[in-house]
């Protein structure tokens, strides 16, 4: 059955290694992936734990849905204390992992303490080894792979693994899948190197045995038409994520220049459509029918010819509108070095443009960087710094260490100029116009970012009755919507339904862009009871899957509460409220955030999750689902 | 479980050949093939692509004339003493 993989602890200081089945009540409670990862997070890490220390402890996964019938079931979670912000951990990225895993007959990993040298494990048909990793430390992501399909003789051998960036525990460092599926956002990479682990490879060719294949089968070509047939889901299977830029720079809702303007004025050679020119095709991943990854090949420069994937939205963002760079081949080059070297690419792009800002007011000089001409616009610089990010030299080692590390060593008012939440920078969108999206980044778990907790379609303009039918399940709702994205009025029950549906659905172990993310059409809730029942054979009704994700998000909150967090964290920087949006259309013009509408909003945000004033989960909340006495270490 | 998923039912309400404005949200056709195209609503320009022939989208804005726009929209506001 779907439900029988298994979770394997691995010891890395002492070469142990244990594997345990999953209880269905704990399957109940939260499903699988990104939830259960963090029920264990919370019982396996210990408070106050150095990030970079062996007490801490990576956990990897794949949803309860991998590799199943239900279409684009591909996504790999991994999570750890956070190496950038000491909170919540969490990656998510998509590709052939863990569909891999599941066939080996494996659903979550739970990797402790350091190896004394580097290593690699390696995970086949119910098997797990500990394998010397002496040989590709120092690889790029692209080649680590390579070797170690050629080392273990099979092609179809899928490898998670960290490039040099991770082995420098570089902070925002990723862990890549295939060339470009990136799990970034909270230094999982670094997580990795510290550890001394460098790849995880993994083979199966144990069935999974759908509970009602018949049916499933003919369920989720419902699906696909459901999720092909939308505009959205066409749009990215032709321009890839960067449309989202695209539509985005168009009404003046980007972060540039860090975050001194808000639109990317004759961007046209980085609009989606000039990079559609460039690209040789798309690709998908396991199960996708959308196919929203562009492969292209390097026109120009000194890595012309150089074959690689994407760029996304946040490439577009890293290597054009925050740089202030205008030039297409500077974007493929920086997506491509972030993909061998396995860094953020939305961290990297952050930290450069800041240090880009402090350079221009002079804060930063030529001394500290080494000669190099640090001003916006400057592409030769841009990519200078993506290499000494990576190999942390110079400048770039200070960058490096994340945006408030690096503004304690570099000091004067640099701080003032960083656009973080909690210790990570911010998405490349410029949220002063649209306080939902703004109270999505201030409030994230894991820091601020757009995948945890953005209502997309919140800038679509949607009726209220079509708001009304979505936020209104699978729990009810009758407080206010609102068609305009600028408003304030009804958006923090937006942001926490969002919460609870990214959570589940990276429970679930399936791509955003196959739910409602983007697209307001696109399945939820029902369809996703749906599919449980006729892949997995779990009975569980729309509110119990929300009941879930809410339980694991609560867990995320227990986790950030134990390490410190507090209501001041979240919040955002000044400049969301002092500095205007000076372009784009009238609508977006002129707008700051109201302090005290967001200072309601975040009130109005806890009331809805059940928290207190400060932000801690109130003793019945916890009760209600089940989790006033965690850590229990029941796994 | 074969009544109609809510997400079905909203599926029912999708447009086609049409896109919205960018700046006054409301719908607009464009002429199958063409590249650029004014709002007949707001008079925002827009330079257009097609995801399929009968599939258009904004491109971008027409850079000049939006900023125009834009900046006359501010000069009024500023003149009424909203911005």
């Amino acid at each position: 059955m779907a439900l029988n993989r298994k979770i394997a602890y691995i010891d890395l200081s002492t070469g142990q290694i244990e594997t345990k089945p999953i209880p269905v009540e704990m399957r109940k409670k939260f499903l699988g992936g990104r939830g259960l990862d963090m029920y264990l997070m919370y019982n396996h890490i210990k408070p106050g734990i150095d990030a970079l220390s062996p007490d801490n402890v990576v956990f990897v996964s794949a949803g309860i849905l991998g590799a199943t019938l239900a279409s684009a079931s591909s996504r790999t979670h991994i999570g750890g204390k956070s190496t950038l912000t000491g909170f919540v951990g969490s990656a998510n990225m998509g590709g052939f992992f863990a569909p891999e895993l599941r066939w080996a007959g494996f659903d979550h990993l739970v990797l402790k303490g350091k190896a004394e040298r580097p290593v690699y494990i390696w995970i086949h048909n119910g098997e797990v080894e500990i394998r010397d990793a002496g040989n590709i430390w120092g690889q790029t992501v692209h080649d680590t792979q390579q070797i170690i399909r050629e080392e273990l003789g099979d092609r179809d051998i899928k490898v998670l693994t960290i490039g040099p960036a991770g082995e420098k525990l570089v902070r925002f460092a990723n862990v890549m899948t295939g060339l470009k599926d990136a799990g970034g956002r909270s230094g999982m990479g670094a997580l990795l190197g510290s550890k001394n682990l460098k790849a995880i490879a993994v083979r199966g060719t144990m069935d999974i045995k759908i509970e009602h294949p018949a049916e499933a089968l003919e369920y989720n070509k419902k699906i696909i038409t459901q999720v092909t047939s939308a505009k959205v889901s066409q749009t990215q299977g032709k321009l890839g994520t960067p449309f989202i830029w695209g539509a985005t720079n168009s009404q003046g809702l980007i972060r540039v220049r860090n975050f001194q303007l808000n639109q990317l004025e004759n961007a046209d050679e980085v609009e989606p459509e000039a990079l559609e020119e460039l690209a040789v095709g798309m690709a998908g991943c396991f199960g996708c029918q959308v196919h929203c990854r562009s492969k292209y090949i390097i026109p120009e420069g000194p890595y012309a010819g150089v074959y690689d994937e994407g760029p996304e939205y946040t490439s577009q963002g890293a290597f054009a509108g925050e740089p202030g760079c205008r030039n297409a081949n500077t974007v493929l080059v920086g997506n491509h070095l972030v993909n061998i070297y396995g860094l953020d690419n939305l961290e990297t792009g952050s930290m450069i443009a800041w240090a880009m800002e402090l350079y221009e007011k002079g804060i930063l000089t030529s001394k500290d960087t080494d000669g190099l001409d640090l001003r916006f616009g400057n592409d030769d610089a841009l990519i200078e710094m993506v290499h000494r990010i990576a190999k942390r030299q110079g400048l770039g080692d200070i960058l490096a260490e994340g945006p408030l590390r690096a503004a304690d060593k570099i000091g004067k008012d640099s701080i003032k100029y960083l656009v973080h939440v909690k210790g990570m920078s911010n998405l490349h969108s410029d949220e002063r116009a649209t306080p939902a999206l703004a109270l999505g980044i201030a409030t994230g778990s894991r820091g601020a970012d757009h995948l945890r907790s953005r209502p997309a379609i919140d800038l679509y303009h949607l009726p209220e009755s079509v708001l009304r039918s979505i936020y209104s399940q699978p729990v009810p709702y009758d407080g206010p919507l609102s068609s305009d994205y600028r408003d304030y009025e009804g958006k923090p029950w937006q942001v926490v339904w969002q919460e609870h549906t990214y959570e589940a659905v990276d429970c679930l172990g399936i791509c955003k862009y196959h739910t409602i993310f983007l697209g307001a059409t696109l399945p939820n809730y029902e369809e996703w009871s749906r599919l449980l029942y006729l892949n997995a054979g779990l009975e569980m009704t729309p509110l119990d899957i929300w009941t879930a994700a809410e339980r694991a998000y609560n867990i995320e909150r227990l986790f950030n509460i134990r390490e410190g967090l507090t209501r001041e964290h979240d919040w955002l920087v000044d400049r969301y409220f002092d500095e205007p949006t000076r372009l784009g259309i009238p609508g977006v013009r002129g707008r700051t955030i109201d302090r005290e509408k967001f200072k309601k909003m975040v009130d109005e945000y806890y009331e809805h999750h059940g928290w207190d004033e400060q932000g801690v989960p109130r003793p019945e909340t916890l009760q209600r689902l089940g989790i006033d006495n965690e850590p229990s270490h029941m796994l | 479980m074969n009544d109609e998923t809510t997400t079905e039912s909203l599926a029912k309400g999708r447009t086609y050949g049409v896109f919205r404005c960018l700046n006054c949200f409301e719908r607009v056709s464009a002429p199958t093939g063409s590249k650029e195209m004014t709002c007949p609503h707001c008079g925002f320009a827009w330079r257009i692509a097609w995801v399929a022939p009968d599939f258009p989208r904004i491109r971008g804005p027409v850079w000049d004339v939006n900023r125009q726009l834009a900046e006359k929209s501010d000069a009024e506001e500023a003149k009424k003493g909203k911005k």
